[in-house]
């Protein structure tokens, strides 16, 4: 067993190895020369803006889209060579909403799927009942999909996805409008297949959910990898300097004087701003040089009590904007 | 993964997938099944008050046959080539509108087994209410088919099915290649079922009207399934019949299925299968 938070299998293996893979569509280049290994049991978070080319990078892994340089192979097929073979490896997690026919049972459409893998209709039934009680449909086996609920779709997908037990897993923000106890449903299900040995790919816009869920984490902006490592490493790229203060004197709220004079004690350091009209909350941002126990401190020292100070976002939003925004 | 079957077999059972999936959405669907069964027989009615109308004297077969009888032939034949069509093209139209067209492609399942497992049901539905539909008109109406005639123009019919399923394949591509489409379409299936005489008798409509019904497939398949439900043309009639509808249905079914798969191809390298 390793370390990683998916308990997963070897991950020497590489299931999934995406080398390289460009794509441009007219003038517009949208993936540049990415990189994906992701071996058996691992999640491999993909993150990314809206418009990073995380979508374009999902359909050519899963042969919806041909790569126009570079390859990809699953479990050592070559995508775009023998789209049909590779196919058969992987499950697909889209993030559109509507993908079933919503006149027929979850049921139904799941053996559906299951047969277009070429398994008879005895065995999809099996296949599709089991994963329906795994993601928690049991209930619905025998409801129409047109009636199911934003999230009994979601899980829907997911049921389809691990129809076949593929190798491979790959996902595309499976959480997106899901309530918080719908996501964790999701996620821990997803954690319990990277655990028998499936590669997951998993793209997000929550970037809090990878923390401790995901093994590695690649970053695209502009169709470019801008990070790739493990959330540890994307959290160290945080500058992190910004914070939200509850401050008050000993026995009222902080007139302009006080803070005058709190801010003086900053010094170099940093500054401090009033934020909204209470007289309560203030902005405080360091200077990269500064120890934020050291000014809380000296702070402390002019009359201000520090009631409350938490981050303004955390190290992996902050990392994540690093990395995108800065290039938008 | 085990229980798969291999190769060709393999996708030819996946269409029993798609035919169940269809009849179960049709099912659900019941209102629909019903109304276009009172359409057909709201359509037969008005002939047959036309009919009353038309002296047999100005239909082929020398004033032996009657207007209804004529005209049952030909509502059979174009409503089965109107609604095959219609079907072929909205099937594909309809994958990709509700987004399953993509999940679909996802799965190893090839690109002709989509287009044919998405219309399987109709390939198989459409001829079955074409016979059920002379069955119960004979029967309401009083019209008189030979029944020497019905196996020669069932082979008739099951000959001119390639070209519907040619012609639909080749308007699933156009409207997956341009989205919109169905309008031209369908004044295409007009255009051929209105000079294939399935309304009126060939006399009746300009000189030049008779050499292009000649070549074309409906004319063709109307006037083979005429001779033999109403004249009892043969055995010798039916085969030459379908010895001028074999080219024509392969040709256009080859057609077909080439032009889906280059529309296919072009949405993969574009990447915009799933848009609509």
């Amino acid at each position: 067993m390793t370390d990683s938070p998916s308990g997963g299998a070897n991950p020497l293996s590489a299931v999934l190895d995406a080398r390289d893979v460009s794509r441009s569509f007219g003038d517009k280049q949208v993936l540049s020369g990415v990189d994906l290994e992701v071996g058996a049991g691992r999640i491999s978070a993909l993150l990314g803006p809206n418009g990073a080319g995380k979508t374009t990078f999902l359909r050519i892994l899963t042969g919806l889209l041909l790569a126009e340089g570079g390859h990809v192979t699953v479990a050592g097929i070559d995508v775009g060579q023998n789209p049909m073979a590779a196919r058969r490896h992987i499950g697909f997690f889209p993030s559109a909403d509507r993908t079933f026919y919503n006149r027929i049972s979850g049921l139904e459409n799941l053996a559906f799927f299951g047969r277009m893998y070429g398994i008879g209709r005895q065995e999809a039934l099996a296949r599709a009942r089991k994963r329906l009680v795994d993601v928690g449909l049991s209930d619905a086996v025998e409801q129409r999909v047109g009636l199911y609920s934003h999230g009994m779709q979601k899980r829907l997908s997911m049921a389809r996805a691990l129809l076949m037990d593929p190798p491979v897993l790959v996902i595309d923000e499976a959480t997106d409008g899901l309530d918080p106890e719908g996501a964790r449903r999701v996620q821990d299900l997803t954690r319990s297949i990277a655990a028998e040995g499936t590669a997951v790919v998993w793209t997000t816009q929550r970037l809090d959910e990878i923390r401790g869920f995901a093994d590695a984490v690649t970053v695209l902006d502009q169709g470019r990898t801008t990070f790739q490592g493990t959330v540890e490493d994307l959290m160290l790229k945080s500058s992190a300097r910004g914070y939200l203060l509850r401050l008050r004197t000993a026995d009222a709220t902080l007139d302009d004087d006080a803070l005058a004079q709190a801010a003086a004690a900053l010094g170099d350091r940093g500054k401090l701003a009033r934020v909204g009209a209470d007289r309560e909350h203030f902005r405080l941002d360091l200077a990269d040089h500064a120890v934020l126990g050291e000014v809380l401190a000296d702070l402390s020292t002019t009359g201000v009590v520090v009631l409350d100070c938490a981050q303004q976002r955390s190290e992996l939003e902050e990392s994540f904007l690093r990395l995108t925004t800065a290039r938008t | 993964m085990t229980g798969r079957r291999s190769g060709a077999l393999a996708e030819a059972f996946k269409l029993g997938a798609f035919f169940r999936r269809d009849l179960l959405v049709r099912l659900s669907y019941r209102g629909a099944i019903v109304s276009d069964w009172i359409n057909l027989f709201a359509q037969a009615l008005v002939f047959s008050f036309v009919s009353k109308l038309v002296h047999p004297i100005h239909i082929n077969g020398g004033g032996r046959t009657s207007y209804i009888a004529f005209v049952t032939v030909g509502i059979a034949v174009a409503g089965f080539m109107a609604v095959g069509l219609a079907r072929l093209v909205s099937a594909i139209q309809q994958e990709q509108s509700l987004g399953t067209l993509e999940s679909l492609m996802v799965t190893p399942t090839t690109a002709s087994v989509v287009l044919l497992g998405s219309v399987i049901y109709d390939l198989i539905y459409v001829p079955f209410r074409t016979v059920i539909f002379l069955i119960i008109v004979s029967l309401v109406f009083n019209v008189s088919f030979a029944a020497s005639g019905y196996i020669p123009a069932l082979l008739i019919l099951a000959t001119f099915i390639p070209f519907v399923w040619g012609l639909g394949s080749i308007a699933s591509a156009g409207v997956l290649t341009f989205r919109r489409g169905s309008g031209a379409i369908g004044f295409l299936a007009f255009a051929l079922t209105f000079t294939s005489g399935a309304y009126f008798p060939l006399a009746l409509f300009p000189s030049w009207v008779a050499p292009l019904a000649s070549i074309n497939p409906i004319g063709i398949a109307i006037t083979g399934m005429r001779a033999q439900l109403i004249g009892g043309a043969g055995w010798h009639e039916a085969l030459v019949t379908i010895a001028k509808l074999v080219p024509l249905s392969g040709i256009t079914l080859l057609l077909g299925l080439y032009a889906f798969r280059l529309a296919m191809r072009r949405e993969r390298r574009l990447g915009t299968l799933g848009l609509y």
